[in-house]
């Protein structure tokens, strides 16, 4: 069997770097792309984020069932067989999709793919899993989350900018309740033909087909799967009491619609951190923050619509104050910015995105938008359009953002944190 | 216990034989009536051995109404033992009353139990 596996690793590698198609199989989109990489990995990808959820706190719950007992084994069956099989399971939530992944060798494809339909189609939702595993995790997971003050202050301020649709959490508030019957409900809805993306990588297409068209059949139920309305930008000013944390602040702007290049470019234009370490780094707010204050500019892509904006983070109110002001006016002074500044800032956002689509959650995000038909840019026609950026489009696009309404958060000392009026904005 | 939670019973042989069936239902019936604990207000899933690890997680599973009407009912019938007496006649459980509540959760312990002892002594063979 060993010897199997290496003789397809070593034939996979000879295979040039492929592009995956996507295919309808069984009611599932299927793409797959072997870049002949020693392990494969296949995600089930739903369009089951907390957006779409019909209770808050739902798509939480249904993450914290993930490889809970279906009609086919039970949740020990299912750990211990892949323990045995050498395999990782794992799930994730973000706003818009919910991934159910499964990495394994080469050769055991045919059991992890069986492991993940079997979920999707005849998971079985029981009163004492819920109870007695998934919500005590969701529990603790929401309070580690919540622990931290940036996760708190980005969750906010997706509340003030989208409202309902993106800005309901990934994570359940504590005290939610959420009953197994409407998991169960919830789950029949979003696991409906159509809404399901099936996504290798390590795994040739054909074989994944075949695979998924085997193990799921015509399991899928063809309800309709739960839509959201499209975003729609809001903005607005909060603040959270925190203690024992690090001061901090969200400043930020949304826009509707597809991310642009412009937004990418302006993000890593602000964006102080420097590519050399122990360096101040040559963005314009670099100067301005003081020692012990941190800046990252965040820049957080969804299928209709961004938020884009700077997170500060320092031991005191008055250096977060500082580090703020710095923030505002580079902000403002970011239109005027052209020649050797904008193709720097350019570069920067070209190496981002292709950075990203390195590793196998870049890939696997990649195909995510192509299944789902919210882009059919490839990394090529990413960059060709970052580099079409100019002067005035730039300019035209960072006045026009800031333009609308801030997003403004703060989580800390809140007497003493500064308001966005203080800081300019 | 032998037999596991719900001790040994002869029931899934019967059940199996339609003829024998036919025969041993009626006096299943009698007996059960005879025996008088629904006279007591108990339910048959009431009187299971609760004093193991297995049975109390599944009493867990109850849902929050039965295990409240399952507190009641043995709280009545604890009462009645004191009297020394039986319930008025109204207040008898019905046979139609008396489901077993309890036995789909223990035996689902009872499995996962059994699964988890398989997996534990399992041995694993190279092929």
């Amino acid at each position: 069997m060993l010897a199997a596996r290496a003789s397809a690793a070593r034939s996979a590698s000879r295979i040039a770097r492929n592009f995956a198609t996507v295919v309808d199989t069984a009611g599932v989109k299927v793409a797959a792309v072997d870049n002949g990489e020693p392990t494969s990995a296949v995600t089930f990808l739903v369009k089951a984020g907390s957006r779409f959820e019909s209770k808050p706190g739902v798509a939480h719950a249904l993450k914290g069932f993930a490889f809970r007992s279906t009609s086919k084994r039970s949740f020990l069956g299912t750990i211990r067989e892949a323990e045995l099989y050498g395999g990782v399971l794992s799930s994730s939530l973000t706003r818009e999709h919910l991934a159910l992944t499964a990495e394994f060798l080469r050769g055991d494809e045919a059991f992890f793919v069986d492991l993940l339909s079997s979920f999707v189609a005849s998971a079985k939702y029981t009163r004492h899993e819920l109870h007695e595993f998934v919500a005590p995790v969701c529990e603790a997971e929401s309070a580690a989350a919540f622990a931290n003050p940036a996760t708190r202050a980005l969750d906010l301020a997706h509340l003030l900018a989208f409202r309902a649709g993106l800005g309901s959490s990934p994570f359940a508030s504590s005290g939610t309740h959420i009953s197994e019957v409407d998991v169960k409900a919830y789950a029949d809805s979003v696991f409906s033909a159509g809404n399901i993306a099936v996504l290798g990588t390590g795994i040739g297409p054909e074989l994944l087909q075949k695979l998924v068209d085997q193990s799921l059949g015509s399991g899928l139920s063809s309800s309709t799967a739960p839509t959201s309305s499209a975003s729609a930008y809001f903005g607005g000013e909060s603040r959270i009491d925190a203690h024992g944390t690090p001061e901090t602040l969200f400043l930020g702007f949304g826009t509707v619609g597809a991310p642009t290049a412009e937004l990418a470019v302006l993000a890593a234009h602000l964006d102080p951190t420097p590519s050399v370490k122990w360096s101040q780094g040559l963005s314009p707010i670099a100067a301005g923050i003081p020692v012990g204050t941190s800046v990252k500019t965040v820049l957080l892509p969804y299928s209709d619509a961004a938020l884009f904006g700077v997170l500060i983070q320092g031991a005191t109110a008055e250096g977060v104050k500082a580090a703020g002001k710095a923030a505002v006016t580079a902000l403002k002074a970011a239109g005027e910015v052209k020649g050797e500044e904008l193709q720097k800032a350019i570069k920067k956002a070209k190496f981002t995105a292709a950075s990203a689509t390195e590793g196998r959650d870049g890939l696997t995000s990649a195909l995510a938008a192509k299944v789902f038909g919210v882009s059919t840019n490839s990394l090529d026609t990413t960059l060709s359009s970052l580099e079409k950026v100019d002067a005035s489009a730039f300019s035209k696009a960072t006045s026009s953002l800031l333009k609308s309404k801030p997003t403004y958060v703060a989580v800390g000392d809140i007497k003493a944190l500064p308001y966005a009026d203080e800081l300019g904005l | 216990m032998v037999g596991g939670p719900l001790g040994l019973s002869l029931a899934p042989f019967i059940t199996k034989n339609r003829t024998l069936y036919r025969w041993v239902k009626p006096v299943a019936n009698w007996y059960a009536d005879l025996s008088g604990y629904r006279k007591m207000g108990y339910k048959y899933d009431d009187l299971l051995v609760e004093e193991r690890d297995d049975v109390q997680r599944a009493l867990t599973r109850l849902t929050p109404r039965e295990h409240y009407d399952r507190q009641f009912r043995l709280k009545r019938a604890s009462h009645c033992s004191v009297l020394h007496d039986i319930l008025p006649k109204d207040q008898w459980i019905k046979a139609e009353e008396d489901v077993r509540y309890l036995k789909p959760h223990v035996e689902s312990v009872e499995k996962e139990d059994l699964e988890r002892k398989a997996w534990e002594n399992m041995v694993i063979e190279r092929k």
